[in-house]
């Protein structure tokens, strides 16, 4: 991935992780949490790190924050080298996933501990303490402690906590995880809004790919604590540059080399959106590709209906390969389970992605659907 | 991590864990260890040669006895009796009879002894055997009369009458500091001498004396009378020996600051004692009858001691360990725990110093409810019988209380040593009493001090 | 296997008990509660009373024993003769110190334990911590003596005890020696409350401090004391109390000469005067509640 290829990154980054690696255990026992990660995150960049669990994200944070020191490789924040700084010394805050609230002091106290730590002055902290409590809506709860709040008024306050002190970089892990799918989409909304309006680099940690579409300029996906891809939500989406990504951003349909051979003519793994695909009721239209098959199940998913069809070979007989297509419920017409049905999409929407470790890349994301496992005839 | 290499850690831990507690413990351990060897005491050089265990008992007393012991356990046999080594042998080998102890119990009493008897003592009165397998005297009163002898000790005469208040217990060996307050109380009765054979031998000095009757009537066993002694440090007095209780009381001395005092208000009739004898104007004729003006100037005396005092000891033990390590140099003391310290190494000697001292009269009482009153009756018989008499004198350095035991004692001299029966020797021995309102010297024209003022005061001055 | 079985293996009698205490919830708690609360109420509290009521009896001057004769005057004594209260004010004083000696060794001890040390060493390191417990109490006071004891002039081991033949000092049979073994007693119960309270405390706290500017000192004074308070309150209930009652060490060590209350109720019960020494026993009592009190406000007894 070239430096090109960065749309949202501005002149300056925020943070820079350079050849960065972690290993956790002994020598006999080593864990490498991460591994030879570099990254720019450019200032005032909403950016996240998005991955399955056990991929190495938090570990990545918690050495930005300043909580692990790296194994190797370097860590600078607006260019200046903070390897080896302890996280009091370092301008970036933390969101914890637990939110990590202090349960003996209230929650103005709360918000208030990181500049009475820093000795600002007492009603100079007080009135910024109170802004930053009234701008996520938390104003009339300041006397509270933190078990009398709900989850999602804890996740503000820690927000608040964490913002008030105007850090150079703000470092969320995973900071809606805890919460119930609709209070979650209200966060999202509201969390990018305060990105915007602070105006501060956010570092998202997040499993869920929605999420970080959704809300991110820019996406690192991890996999076994190396970085896949980089790049904006289009790119990611649109142009996962690994079968890993392909998979695991959205759903996709890996076609395997035997088959894009029989497609395209090249010998590589190409990854298609089942959304790109459609069904031919007439002629296929120029710069098409079409293939013919079996439906062997329908799912209807209210607006779309989701179809598994099991494609034939050139002669006509079933091969074993299967592809995933998204098709409009209304122009579901003449398509029967176990009938025959044609698939077309344009070429470009087929690109080749490497390949990594199979083996590896299958169990991660219990939306994506396997086609690597076909075998040629 | 294995198994095994968790279980090598935890024993890691545990052991260096148990090594610092072993390492705390190292130089107490020693001197338990010391105090547990037994104390040869003075008479062993003194016993005949006939005395040792004949070669055919199955069990000689040495197996019990430690190593360390030079001589075999049978050689401190007192003389004439082959018994205390024969008591280590397994019932039935060689059961002795009973003229060998020089006693004959009542034939009635013996025939209703209930199995138990449950004592309170003063160290050193109920011996086992467990401090020196030759002083023995419980073995043969259990085989004899089929009574498990179970003793608790007391400190004090105020512990020992609180113990007996409990009602727990079915006699006493008290001092006449208790002796009153328990009868008063009603706490013991009065005994029927015709059920203690033992009773005709008692020295006349010891009978029907105020402490051990009301109206004539015996209120218990007399078991020897002793005086509380000036204890101190030989080397520490090589220039000269002390032979006043001034060397307690007033500063100046070698000992200073490593005085070692009974804890007990007893102890306040000590000072009395002094002040008898150096500031006669005070007009004290009795440590026991202190008028307030006596008694303060006593309590006066004992408050500018504490600057010398090094120990207030309460248990015995407690001051022979302090005599031995050499932390305490003076102090008022018992023969026993000379002789114990001494037996360890303790270079110190004990004398009655010029002044006269306190002492003791104990009695063996009957509790009022004793619930073994057979095997009571029978241990006061026991213990004043002579040969058992004998060995209670000798182990604890006492003047025995049957005018028969002088003859069996393994020191020949032990009576004419204690003066057993020579009255004008405790004519200068305050017996330990209870002091009353009503003055214990026969004042009437004044009130003394009762006892509970003495504990008041005691407490007070402790403070 | 059938979804039908039916339920349980119960007998029909134990059964009705079962549907009986689960329809009268009342009538289950009360069945829960009566064994302690009837112990709590005749033996405690009945006890109480007792004691000062027995307070109130005089005492018969020639036998030692209470009569049934009532009197104020042992209270009088007990709580206005200034040589007892002094007695109270250096026990006070002596389990206080303690009580903070004991604070003190044991908020990095078990922080370390705690935080610190590799997992598998924590283990080692508790035993280590718990390990004296199983030590006689009078074996421990004894060791202190043996280990106090100053070199002497005379006697048979000169070099006196492990400190003054190693160190070369030691505080010797006083103050210092009654305060430093009461330390060594009680530690362990200051040290597990503290460690149990350092563990429920989330390392993400300590890490978000951190993360907020806080040096560590300031993240201990700021959050890890503040959190801990409820545990070293109750450590210190233990440390506290168990110092105030103490009557055989401080005599041990210091040879008899510092009597500190639990002396002076022993010596004036053994005396015997049960009245006076029940009189003598309402004071470690009213400060243990008045102690109890203050604790409680702190949250004691919620880290119990
Ligand atoms: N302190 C540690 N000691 C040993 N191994 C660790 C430690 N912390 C993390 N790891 C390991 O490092 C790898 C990465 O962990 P990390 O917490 O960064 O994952 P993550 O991407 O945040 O996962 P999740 O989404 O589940 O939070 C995991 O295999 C984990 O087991
Ligand atoms: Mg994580």
């Amino acid at each position: 991935m070239g430096e090109s290829t960065i749309t949202g990154a501005r002149i300056r980054p925020a943070v820079q992780l350079v050849g960065l690696r972690k290993v956790f255990g002994t020598a006999a026992n080593e864990v490498v949490a991460v591994d030879d990660v570099h990254l720019e995150i450019g200032e005032g960049e909403f950016f996240s790190l998005l991955g399955p669990s056990g991929s190495g994200k938090t570990t990545v944070l918690r050495m930005i924050a300043g909580f692990e020191l790296p194994s190797a490789g370097a860590i600078l924040l607006e260019g200046q080298d903070v390897t080896r700084l302890a996280p009091y010394d370092r301008d970036v805050n933390t969101v914890f996933q637990d939110y990590a609230l202090f349960p003996h002091l209230s929650v103005h106290e709360n918000v208030e501990y990181g500049l009475k730590v820093k000795g600002v002055k007492k009603t100079e902290r007080r009135r910024r303490a109170g802004e930053m409590l009234e701008s996520v809506r938390l104003a009339q709860l300041g006397s509270r402690r933190p078990s009398q709040l709900s989850g999602g008024q804890r996740q503000r306050v820690a927000l608040a906590r964490a913002l008030v002190n105007q850090p150079k970089v703000l470092l969320l892990d995973e900071p809606l995880g805890a919460l119930d799918l609709k209070l979650r989409e209200e966060l999202q909304v509201e969390l990018k809004q305060v990105q915007r309006e602070v105006g501060i680099t956010f570092v998202f940690v997040t499993h869920d790919q929605g999420e970080a579409l959704s809300m991110s300029n820019r996406i690192a996906v991890f996999n076994h604590g190396r970085i896949e891809q980089v790049g904006s939500p289009r790119d990611i989406y649109d142009h996962p540059s690994t079968s890993f990504v392909a998979g695991f951003v959205g759903t996709s349909n890996l076609l395997n080399a035997a088959l894009s051979h029989r497609l395209f003519g090249v010998d590589a793994v190409h990854s298609l959106r089942p959304e790109r695909i459609r069904l031919v009721h007439a002629e296929v239209a120029d710069g098409e590709t079409c293939v013919s098959g079996t439906v062997t199940d329908i799912q209807y998913l209210g607006a779309d209906c989701r179809l598994r069809v099991t494609l034939d070979n050139v002669d006509g007989t079933t091969s074993g390969d299967r592809m995933l297509a998204t098709v409009a419920s209304d122009g579901l017409v003449g398509v029967a389970l176990g009938g025959p049905v044609r698939l077309a999409w344009p070429r470009f929407a087929a690109y080749t992605v490497s390949s990594t470790d199979p083996t590896t890349d299958q169990t991660t994301d219990p939306m994506r659907v396997d086609f690597t496992g076909g075998t040629p005839p | 991590m294995t198994t095994s290499s968790k279980r090598a850690r935890w024993g890691v831990a545990l052991l260096s864990s148990l090594a610092l507690v072993a390492a705390a413990c190292g130089s107490d351990a020693k001197s338990a260890a010391t105090t547990a060897v037994p104390a040869t005491a003075a008479p062993t050089t003194a016993a005949p040669a006939d005395t040792q265990a004949p070669a055919d008992t199955q069990a000689p007393a040495g197996t019990e006895a430690p190593a360390e012991t030079e001589a075999p356990a049978g050689t401190e046999a007192p003389a004439a009796t082959d018994a205390p080594a024969g008591t280590d042998a397994p019932a039935g080998t060689e059961v002795p009879g009973a003229t060998d102890y020089h006693w004959t119990p009542d034939a009635g009493v013996l025939a209703g002894a209930e199995g138990q008897v449950n004592l309170i003592a003063w160290a050193g009165y109920v011996e086992d055997g467990s401090n020196d397998a030759a002083y023995d005297w419980v073995t043969p009163f259990q085989d004899l009369t089929g009574c498990k002898v179970n003793t608790k000790l007391g400190n004090t005469s105020d512990e020992m009458v609180q113990l007996m208040q409990s009602g727990e217990y079915d006699g006493v060996s008290a001092s006449g500091d208790a002796t009153n307050r328990l009868i008063v109380g009603g706490d013991v009765v009065a005994i029927d001498t015709a059920k203690l054979p033992s009773y005709a031998d008692v020295f006349d000095g010891l009978k029907l004396k105020p402490w051990n009757s009301v109206d004539g009537k015996p209120f218990g066993m007399p078991h020897g009378r002793g005086a509380n002694l000036l204890v101190y440090n030989t080397e520490a007095f090589a220039e000269s020996a002390p032979d006043s209780w001034g060397v307690l009381f007033t500063s100046g001395n070698p000992s200073d600051g490593a005085v070692s005092v009974y804890d007990s208000p007893i102890y306040i009739a000590d000072a009395a004692l002094y002040l008898m004898a150096t500031q006669p104007d005070l007009g004290i004729t009795n440590p026991y009858a202190l008028d307030q003006a006596q008694f303060d100037a006593a309590i006066a005396l004992l408050d500018q001691q504490k600057a010398l005092v090094g120990q207030y000891w309460g248990v015995y033990t407690d001051q022979q360990a302090a005599l031995e390590g050499g932390t305490v140099l003076a102090g008022t003391t018992w023969q026993v725990i000379v002789n114990l310290a001494k037996a360890n190494g303790a270079t110190i000697d004990a004398v009655k110093p010029v002044e006269g001292a306190t002492g003791w009269s104990d009695t063996w009482m009957i509790a009022a409810k004793a619930a073994n009153p057979n095997c009571m009756y029978l241990w006061m018989d026991w213990i004043a019988s002579p040969w058992a008499n004998a060995m209670v004198a000798e182990w604890f350095g006492e003047a025995p209380a049957n005018s028969k035991s002088c003859g069996l004692t393994s020191d020949p001299e032990h009576c004419a040593t204690y003066h057993a029966d020579d009255e004008a020797f405790w004519t200068d021995v305050w017996y330990w009493q209870t002091a009353t309102e009503e003055c214990v010297d026969g004042r009437t024209d004044t009130k003394c001090v009762p006892y509970t003022e003495w504990v008041n005061a005691w407490n007070k001055l402790r403070a | 296997m059938s979804e039908r079985t039916p339920v349980g293996g119960h007998s029909a009698p134990l059964r009705g008990v079962n549907r009986l205490f689960r329809r009268h919830r009342r009538l289950g708690l009360a069945a829960l509660l009566t064994p302690p609360v009837f112990w709590l109420v005749v033996i405690y509290i009945a006890s109480l009373g007792l004691l000062i009521g027995a307070a109130m009896f005089r005492l018969d001057p020639r036998s030692h024993k209470p009569t049934t004769e009532l009197t104020t005057e042992n209270l009088r004594t007990a709580f206005t003769d200034w040589d007892f209260v002094n007695v109270v004010v250096r026990s006070v004083f002596v389990a206080a110190t303690v009580t903070v000696l004991c604070l003190v060794i044991a908020l990095p001890m078990a922080f370390y334990i705690s935080k610190i040390a590799k997992p598998w060493a924590r283990r080692g390191l508790i035993v280590a911590v718990l390990m004296p417990l199983w030590a006689g109490y009078l074996v421990k006071g004894y060791a202190w003596k043996a280990m106090l004891r100053p070199a002497s002039k005379f006697g048979i081991d000169k070099d006196g005890g492990f400190l003054a033949s190693v160190f070369g000092w030691t505080p010797g049979f006083g103050m210092v020696a009654v305060i430093l073994a009461l330390t060594y007693l009680w530690l362990p119960y200051m040290v597990l409350p503290i460690y149990a309270g350092l563990d429920r405390l989330p390392p993400s706290l300590l890490d978000a401090s951190g993360d907020l500017g806080a040096r560590p000192l300031r993240t201990f004074r700021s959050v890890i004391v503040p959190m801990l308070v409820p545990s070293i309150a109750a450590g210190s209930i233990f440390t506290f109390s168990l110092s105030l009652g103490d009557y055989i060490v401080p005599k041990v060590v210091t040879e008899g000469k510092i009597r500190l209350l639990g002396n002076l109720i022993e010596s004036t019960l053994l005396a015997p005067n049960q009245p006076l020494a029940a009189a003598f026993t309402l004071w470690p009592l009213m400060i243990i509640i008045t102690y109890l009190i203050g604790m409680k406000r702190l949250g004691a007894f919620e880290s119990l």
